[in-house]
Formats: structure tokens, C-alpha cells, sequence
């Protein structure tokens, strides 16, 4: 026996199955694991480069469907194998692979002088193999539920949803982990096991992952069984039509489930408040100024002032009401030439002549002012007042 | 008169308003506004000296109830309470009349070719920037500017807000708001966003300003709307970003501890579905549409009210699920138990969230550490074989006896 010699371990479809398998976990776990690290730089990263976090979301799901139909090729093609071809359960873990499993740490430790001999799959791929069994269920079921809330919602507690969001990041943390360490420790870091890319093993990797599959070849018993074609076509009619029925009903569902609801990732533009926007309190908007209260009394007191009672001379509150009414511009700054701060004054005038003739009002220009626009005016009743008292000849006192 | 049309309610709170101003005025009339930049070229105060001093404009402005009708029927108040403008800010410094009204000079004085009461103030725009340069320029960036750009003249410009003739000081010596100013900002709004202003003093923000008993933390309009730059709250800008609004407040221990309220409803938002979306988009495609809710949507935008409100609070699952509902059609009562309600999981709280959690916290370690010491004590037998490269592998020995 040749150490150079190699040994079928894979053929071509377990080959592309792996490489499909490769490509849908691989996208899984980083389009899953930068959602559930989304505040960390690299992640961040990550996202931006599958275009947002809505593409990754997409990417994820694109992903997700191919990892679950190849499940479902999977479990058609094992059951073909186990059902028609009569193929040994070779994954199937028993008492053995537990006994593999401490000879080879008290092996390693130096313990027990002989390793185990393995068979065609060891302990470790088994572990590795249900453990991927075992991360397809529950990442399934509970990516589906994350993917369809209310569905989800309806049959089960609100609650099972984020339970199943801890779940499927933590199960995702674990099978990327173990697949860091076990996986590529194994076949990648101890030796370079390329027989999941050539299809063929070497004797010396035989020797010291399946010693007992190359005892058995090597005895001739590793030679699949023979069956008779009659016996081979038989089962086929049988297996065919139930694993092509059970394969589209189960291709099925999963497309139902994966199309059914897209609530958690679709967006709708929300809706608008309902309360409008622009209601004014008045028609034309305006601060308020003041009170009306503060405005009543205002006008109490400007009443008040404006007719001082029983004025009919100059210093009898004549002088007062042109003070106030007047003064501002004609006062000391004696706007135009007047001043209207004395008797003397008021007679006197400014630019445009005497504003007072005694004994005729209609002709004095305090009283035409008033006819036209002027800054200040005299309300009605103080103007009657003026008009009065000019009339009577405008009695000094 | 429009005004006594008003709640008595109302007209209270104009006069404390009103009363406010003017103390605020006089205790602060000898303190320089900080925020106001003099501007080259403005002519100085003349409240003496000059010829047309205040008291000449006044002598006939001081008139109470004095209007001029419009071209379009607009009736323009020309009255100035003299008190009320000396109490004023701008009374304060001594600023005269003709600072702003600079084309008046004397009487009659040059006719009014405004059209509409509107047009009038709009054309004293560019005159307050002369001396708030940054709050006009603030303003350039608001969707009120942009309403007014595009010929909408309900939006409001610098008067509309602040009555240059009776305003107040509504700043503190720090340049914040003075708390009893909350209420002038929101009645100020109010003057156009009056539904709005109805639903926000039923809600605990501004009941707790009104009312008193949250007035030194609970937001005011402006507070989350910004001053004079206000955006348009209806961009998907404006929603993604909300939760930071919303977070600076409800995120510090100070102010929260006083309400006895959880300051870590950002982090389990975060945490979430949702919040993550948000958050990602925020920091990614800050204009992203997103239905994501974020945290008015659930709470509400103004008429936000305590979570445990026996009627609309949305610690009623009913509530909750209305909410939900909106963008997950078809959910039943269930659904809203989906959301942790910014709880962190506990055994009295969502157990089966935390046993899951606990499970995998535990399972974790074991398993990944099993693997760990396995592959160890593998690579420990290679460096052991190493050592006794000569020795051919027993293997080979007991496949050759066995």
C-alpha cells in the first residue's frame, strides 16, 4: 500500500453542495452578525458596502432561501441514498464516537499510546455535521418568525419573537465560532484536507482521520453492496414520485413563508399627523398686544384728560389740552414755528401764521388743521371745546 | 374686537403674558442683549437731542386704537404703547422710532404703498437684520422662509413673532431660554399653529410647562423644533433624526431622576429591530423614507402622554397595538409583546427572552471552550511528535499487527 496512493472521499454533487454551502453561510454570517454588531466601526463598514442596511437585510434573505432549498436537496438526495441505494448511515453517531472522542484527547495528552481508529466519518465530522443540523432548524425557524412577525404573532406569544431574535444572533455567534475553531482547525490548520475540492483523500490523511474505512477498503468490505437492478428500479418507482411530492411541498412552503409577509423589512411612507398644520387664532395672524382689559382703561384715561370739565379759559385747562395734545411737537422744539407752551405763543403763531383769531375759529388754523390729516388731533369733543372757547374771543383766564 | 372673543382662559394667559413682559423688561432693561450685533452704518439711538425724538412720533402714536385701512381692507394698528415699548427690549436700549421706521422724517409723512398689512412687515425684514444679522440669516434656512420664497405669506417673518414694539427679553444672562418664557414661545406659535398648540398643552410636555410642574425641563416648541431655523418636520431627515431629539433629554440621569423616568430608552431602541434600522440609516443614508417607527410614533408627535394614561397610554396593549398596526396590518394582541418596551429582559419581565438569552450565555462558553482544550491538546501532541520525529507513528505499527 502506497502512501502516495488516494481514495474517492467526495463526489462532484457533494463537492458543489459544500461550495453552495460555503457561499450562502458565509453571506449569512456576515450580512447576520453585522446586523447583530450593527454599532461596531467594522460593521458599519460592512453595511455600507452591501449598499445600506437595507440591502444587507435583502442580501441576508437572498441567502437565507438558498441555505433552506438546499436543505431541502439534501435531505432528498440522503434519503435516495439511504432508501434506494441501500448506503450505510455513515453519519449516524453511536457509542463509538464518544469512545473515539476521549481516546483521541487522552491520545493527544499522551495518556493512551494509540489513537482511535475512525471510520469513514469521525466524531469530529459527525459533531460537525449534526451540530449544522442542529443550526439549520433553529436558525430557520427563527429567522422565519423574525421574517414573518405576524404570522408568528398569531399562533404564538409577542414575546417568542424577540426570543427568537436572541436566538438566532447567539446560534449565529455559535456556529460561526465553531466553525473558526473546529472546522478550520481541522481540515484547514492541521492538515490541509483538499478532499472537498479534489474529491480525493490521501493515504496518509486515512491513516489519521479513518483508519477503520481504510482497514474496511483495504479488507475489500468498503465496496458498496450489490443490488439488483430489478430490486434498485423498484424502489426508485417508490422513492421518486413521494420525495418529488414531498420536495415541492416543502419548496413550497418555504417560498410561501418567504414571500408571504415583508412587513418587517418593506417601507411604506408613514402617515402624516392628522392635525393640520396651519390654524391660525386670528384671521391674519397677529401677536397679542396687550390686554383688552389694559386697553379699556387706556381710553378711560385718555377721556379723562381730553376733557378737562368746565374749561372755557387758557389757564381755566385750555393751556393743559393743547399741552397735551400739542406739545410734543409744538413745545419747546416748537415744530413749524409754533409753540403752543404759552398764551402768548398760541397767538403768536408759527410758519403758517397766527393759529388762533380770537372770536372766529372757523378761520383759526388750530381748527382747520383739524379738518384735514394733522399727527395730532383733538378728539371730537376737545375740538368742540377749543372751537368754544375761540368763539367766546379766547379768554386768557 | 377679535380678542374679547377669546377664553377667558386665554385672555389670562395674555395678561400674564403681557404682565410677564413687562417685569422681565424693566429688571432686565439695564443688561445688553448678547445676541444682537450692531451693524455698520445704523444710524445711533436719538431718544434725545435729535428732532424727531420718541415723544414727537409719540405724541400722536401713544393714541390707543389708532388704525390705517389698507388698500385690501387690512386694518394696520399704529398705536404704540409708550410704556409698554419703554419696557420693551428695544424701548430698553434707548432705540428710537426712526432706527427702523428710517423713512419717516417729519409730517405728513410718505405714504404707506403696502398693499396689505402682510406686505407692510414683510418690508421691515431686511431693517431687523441690521442688527440680528444671525437670526436673520437663521431664519434664510426655515421652512418659513421657504413658504414665504414660494409666495406663501401666511409664513411668518421676524414681527410675526416678536412684536418689536412690546418685546421682551426672553433670555437669560446665559443666553438660554428663562423658563417662564416656555409659555410666551408655545402661545407665540400658537398664533398660527393653533390645533397643534391644542394638542401639545393637553400632553404632559406642555401641560408640565403650563401648568408648572415640569416648566424647567419639558420642551417647548423651539426645543425640538429649533429657533429660527426651523426645518421641515415632515423630511425623512427630520424623522430619522428625531430620536436624538428626543434623547437629550430622556437619556440624562439629572433631569430624569426628577420624573422618575428610565434613561435608557435610546439604548434598548438601539437595541431593537427598529431603533437599529433607524439608527443605521441616521448614520448612513440620513435622508432615507423609512416607516421604521422612531419615537414619536409611538408615543405621539404633540400630544404625547404618560405610557401608563388608563386611557391613551400606550402601556394598554389596545393602544399599542393601534400603533403597531399601522405598519403590520393584520397583527393581533400578541404582536405588541414584541416589543421589549424599552425593558431589558429579566426573569419577572419577557422570561422566555431572557432564559433564551441565558441558555446560549451559558451553552456558548462550554461548547466553544470544549473545542477550545480539544484542538489544544492536538496541537500539544504535534509539537509532542515533533520532538520524536524518528519514531514512525503507532498507527502504523498497530495497523500492520492488529
Amino acid at each position: 500500500m502506497s502512501e502516495h496512493k488516494t481514495y474517492t472521499r467526495f463526489d462532484t454533487a457533494q463537492r458543489i453542495e459544500h461550495a453552495v454551502l460555503i457561499a450562502s453561510f458565509t453571506l449569512l454570517a456576515i450580512t447576520g452578525l453585522v446586523q447583530k454588531y450593527n454599532s461596531a466601526g467594522i460593521s458599519e463598514g460592512i453595511i455600507a458596502l452591501f449598499g445600506g442596511i437595507q440591502g444587507t437585510r435583502i442580501i441576508h434573505r437572498i441567502a437565507a432561501a438558498v441555505f433552506l432549498l438546499q436543505s431541502i436537496y439534501h435531505v432528498v438526495v440522503v434519503g435516495y441514498k439511504l432508501y434506494v441505494l441501500r448506503m450505510r448511515p455513515s453519519m449516524l453517531p453511536g457509542i463509538k464516537d464518544a469512545k473515539d472522542a476521549i481516546q483521541s484527547l487522552t491520545y493527544n495528552l499522551g495518556i493512551t499510546k494509540v489513537p482511535p481508529k475512525m471510520p469513514r466519518y469521525n466524531f469530529a465530522e459527525k459533531m460537525e455535521y449534526w451540530a449544522m443540523v442542529w443550526g439549520l432548524v433553529l436558525m430557520g425557524l427563527t429567522g422565519l418568525m423574525l421574517w414573518n412577525p405576524i404570522m408568528t404573532a398569531n399562533l404564538l406569544p409577542g414575546q417568542f419573537i424577540p426570543a427568537a431574535k436572541i436566538a438566532h444572533g447567539l446560534e449565529a455567534v455559535l456556529a460561526v465560532l465553531a466553525i473558526i475553531i473546529w472546522h478550520f482547525y481541522n481540515v484547514h490548520l492541521k492538515t490541509f484536507n483538499k478532499s472537498m475540492f479534489t474529491g480525493r483523500i490521501t493515504h496518509h490523511e486515512m491513516v489519521e482521520d479513518h483508519a477503520a474505512e481504510l482497514e474496511e477498503i483495504q479488507a475489500g468490505r468498503a465496496a458498496p453492496v450489490a443490488i439488483a437492478k430489478t430490486d434498485l428500479d423498484k424502489r426508485r418507482r417508490i422513492y421518486i414520485p413521494i420525495a418529488a411530492v414531498v420536495a415541492l411541498a416543502l419548496t413550497g412552503v418555504t417560498i410561501w413563508l418567504l414571500t408571504t409577509e415583508q412587513t418587517a423589512i418593506e417601507t411604506i411612507v408613514p402617515p402624516e399627523s392628522d392635525v393640520p398644520v396651519f390654524v391660525p387664532v386670528t384671521e391674519t395672524p397677529a401677536l397679542p398686544r396687550g390686554t383688552a382689559e389694559a386697553t379699556e382703561t387706556g381710553d378711560t384715561q385718555a377721556d379723562s384728560e381730553a376733557a378737562p370739565g368746565g374749561a372755557t379759559t387758557w389757564d381755566g385747562g385750555i393751556a393743559t389740552l393743547f399741552t397735551d395734545r400739542c406739545g410734543s411737537c409744538h413745545g419747546a422744539s416748537a415744530m413749524g414755528g409754533l409753540a403752543v407752551d404759552t398764551y402768548a405763543n398760541l397767538l403768536k403763531g408759527g410758519a403758517s401764521g397766527p393759529s388762533v383769531i380770537p372770536g372766529d375759529a372757523a378761520a383759526s388754523t388750530v381748527v382747520t388743521k383739524m379738518e384735514a390729516t394733522h399727527p395730532g388731533m383733538f378728539s371730537e369733543d376737545e375740538l368742540q371745546i377749543v372751537v368754544e372757547w375761540i368763539n367766546a374771543g379766547a379768554p386768557e383766564n | 374686537m377679535m380678542r374679547k372673543s377669546q377664553t377667558p382662559t386665554r385672555l389670562f394667559g395674555v395678561a400674564l403674558l403681557a404682565v410677564a413682559l413687562v417685569l422681565v423688561g424693566l429688571a432686565l432693561s439695564i443688561s445688553q442683549p448678547a445676541s444682537v450685533q450692531a451693524a455698520e452704518g445704523v444710524p445711533a439711538p436719538v431718544s434725545q437731542g435729535g428732532e424727531v425724538t420718541n415723544e414727537v412720533c409719540l405724541a400722536c402714536h401713544q393714541r390707543p386704537d389708532q388704525a390705517i385701512e389698507m388698500a385690501n381692507g387690512d386694518s394696520l394698528d399704529i398705536s404704540v404703547d409708550p410704556e409698554a415699548y419703554q419696557t420693551s427690549v428695544h424701548g430698553a436700549q434707548g432705540m428710537s422710532c426712526t432706527q427702523c421706521h428710517t423713512n419717516i422724517t417729519g409730517y405728513p409723512h410718505p405714504a404707506i404703498e403696502a398693499q396689505s398689512r402682510r406686505e407692510y412687515s414683510l418690508q421691515f425684514q431686511q431693517t431687523c437684520k441690521n442688527c440680528h444679522q444671525d437670526q436673520f440669516e437663521a431664519n434664510q434656512d426655515s421652512m418659513h422662509a421657504d413658504l414665504l420664497a414660494q409666495g406663501n405669506l401666511n409664513a411668518p417673518t421676524c414681527a410675526s413673532c416678536h412684536d418689536p414694539h412690546i418685546q421682551g427679553k426672553i433670555t437669560g444672562d446665559d443666553g438660554q431660554l428663562l423658563t417662564e418664557a416656555k409659555v410666551w414661545v408655545a402661545e407665540t406659535c400658537a398664533a398660527c399653529h393653533n390645533a397643534i398648540f391644542q394638542e401639545y398643552e393637553e400632553s404632559v410636555h406642555g401641560a408640565g410647562i403650563i401648568e408648572g410642574q415640569s416648566a424647567t425641563d419639558s420642551p417647548t416648541c423651539t426645543s425640538c423644533h429649533g429657533v429660527h431655523s426651523i426645518p421641515d418636520p415632515n423630511t425623512a431627515e427630520f424623522r430619522i433624526n428625531s430620536p436624538k431629539i428626543c434623547a437629550d433629554c430622556h437619556t440624562d440621569e439629572t433631569i430624569m431622576a426628577k420624573y422618575g423616568l428610565s434613561t435608557n430608552v435610546l439604548d434598548t431602541y438601539v437595541a431593537d429591530f427598529h431603533g437599529t434600522t433607524v439608527t443605521l440609516f441616521q448614520k448612513q443614508h440620513p435622508d432615507q423614507e423609512t416607516n421604521a417607527p422612531v419615537c414619536f410614533d409611538c408615543h405621539g408627535v404633540h400630544n404625547i402622554i404618560a405610557v401608563d394614561d388608563p386611557q391613551k397610554g400606550i402601556a394598554v396593549k389596545e393602544n399599542m397595538l393601534a400603533a403597531c398596526q399601522r405598519c403590520h396590518p393584520g397583527a393581533n394582541i400578541n404582536f405588541p409583546d414584541s416589543w421589549l418596551s424599552h425593558y431589558i429582559p429579566s426573569p419577572d419581565r419577557y422570561p422566555l427572552v431572557y432564559w433564551v438569552q441565558m441558555f446560549y450565555t451559558i451553552l456558548i462558553p462550554l461548547v466553544i471552550g470544549a473545542m477550545v482544550l480539544f484542538v489544544l491538546s492536538d496541537i500539544y501532541r504535534i509539537i509532542r511528535m515533533r520532538g520524536k520525529k524518528n519514531t514512525p507513528p503507532p498507527t502504523e505499527n498497530t495497523t500492520g499487527t492488529a
